[in-house]
C-alpha cells in the first residue's frame, strides 16, 4: 500500500469502517511511514474538534418541557 | 417495553436531536418545530419501534426524513453543489507548506487549539445541505450504514459526502483562522510594523 492509497482510506480507518484486511494494510503502512502517521494524528484531532464543537448545544428548557409533557400524556394502544 | 422506559429514553435524546436540527435548519425556530414534529411522529409510529433496538437511530431517522422532505418541498431547484474542488485539499499538507517564517513551532496544533465552536458552526452552516446532513449524523456517532439508511443513499455515497464535507470544513476553518490572524498561518514575507 502506498501513501496515496493510505490517505484515501484514512477517514474510513479513523471511522473504524474498514474491513479487517484493509485495516491491517493501513495500520501496517502507518507503522512504517511517519508522514502518513503525522497526517493521521492531525486528522484524528481535527475530527475530535468537530465532534466536540458539534455536540455542545442543548435543547431550550421550554422545548424540553413541552416535549416531556407530550410524551407523558401519550397513551399507547393496549395490545389485545 | 414499559411506557415510561420508552418515554424516558426518547426524551434523553432531545439535546442531540435539537443540536442536529439546529445545524440542519440553521434556525432556532425551525429547529424547535423539527424536534417537535419528530417526537409527534415518534409517538404516532411507536408501535413500529422494536423494543431493545436502537431508539436513538430510530428517532434520528425520523428527524432526518422529516427534515429532508420539508427541505425538498421548500427548495425549488435541485441541489447541484457537489464540492468537486475540495477533494484534493489537504489541510495538513497546506499547513506544512505555510510554516516557513511562522512563529509557531507547531502550527497544526496552534490551528486546532485555536478553532472555536462558533467557527465550526459557521463552517457547518456554509456546507451544502446533503454534505451537512451527513457530517452532522456522523458527529452524533452513527455508522456509515446507519447514515445510509437514514438518508436513503448507498454507503459509498455516505463515504464520499463525509470525505468532501470534512475537507470543505477544513478549508473553511483554515480561511477563518487566517482571517483571525493566527501567527502560524501568516504567509512568509516582511511583517508589517
Amino acid at each position: 500500500m502506498d501513501c496515496d492509497d493510505c490517505l484515501e482510506k484514512l477517514y474510513a480507518f479513523l471511522d473504524q469502517e474498514l474491513g479487517s484486511n484493509e485495516r491491517k494494510q493501513v495500520a501496517s503502512h502507518l507503522e512504517g511511514c511517519t508522514d502518513c502517521g503525522d497526517n493521521l494524528a492531525f486528522e484524528e484531532r481535527f475530527l475530535k474538534v468537530i465532534r466536540d464543537c458539534g455536540t455542545s448545544d442543548v435543547a431550550p428548557a421550554e422545548l424540553r418541557r413541552r416535549v416531556a409533557e407530550r410524551l407523558r400524556s401519550d397513551v399507547p394502544p393496549t395490545t389485545a | 417495553m414499559a411506557e415510561d422506559a420508552f418515554e424516558t429514553e426518547a426524551l434523553s435524546y432531545i439535546d442531540a436531536l435539537y443540536r442536529t436540527a439546529l445545524r440542519m435548519t440553521r434556525s432556532e425556530a425551525d429547529a424547535e418545530d423539527l424536534v417537535q414534529e419528530t417526537y409527534i411522529r415518534a409517538l404516532r409510529f411507536r408501535e413500529q419501534f422494536t423494543p431493545g433496538t436502537n431508539l436513538k437511530a430510530w428517532l434520528f431517522r425520523i428527524l432526518t426524513n422529516t427534515f429532508i422532505n420539508a427541505y425538498r418541498k421548500r427548495s425549488r431547484q435541485p441541489q447541484t453543489a457537489e464540492l468537486d474542488d475540495v477533494d484534493e485539499f489537504s489541510l495538513y499538507r497546506r499547513m506544512s507548506q505555510e510554516t516557513p517564517g511562522s512563529n509557531s513551532s507547531d502550527p497544526e496544533k496552534e490551528f486546532l487549539d485555536g478553532i472555536v465552536s462558533s467557527e465550526v458552526k459557521e463552517a457547518l452552516a456554509a456546507l451544502p445541505e446533503k454534505f451537512r446532513t451527513t457530517v452532522l449524523l456522523d458527529v452524533e456517532g452513527f455508522s456509515y450504514k446507519e447514515i445510509a439508511e437514514m438518508v436513503g443513499v448507498p454507503i459509498g455515497t455516505v463515504m464520499s459526502r463525509l470525505h468532501r464535507g470534512r475537507k470543505f470544513l477544513q478549508q473553511r476553518l483554515f480561511d477563518l483562522a487566517r482571517e483571525r490572524g493566527i501567527a502560524a498561518l501568516r504567509t512568509s514575507g516582511p511583517r508589517p510594523d
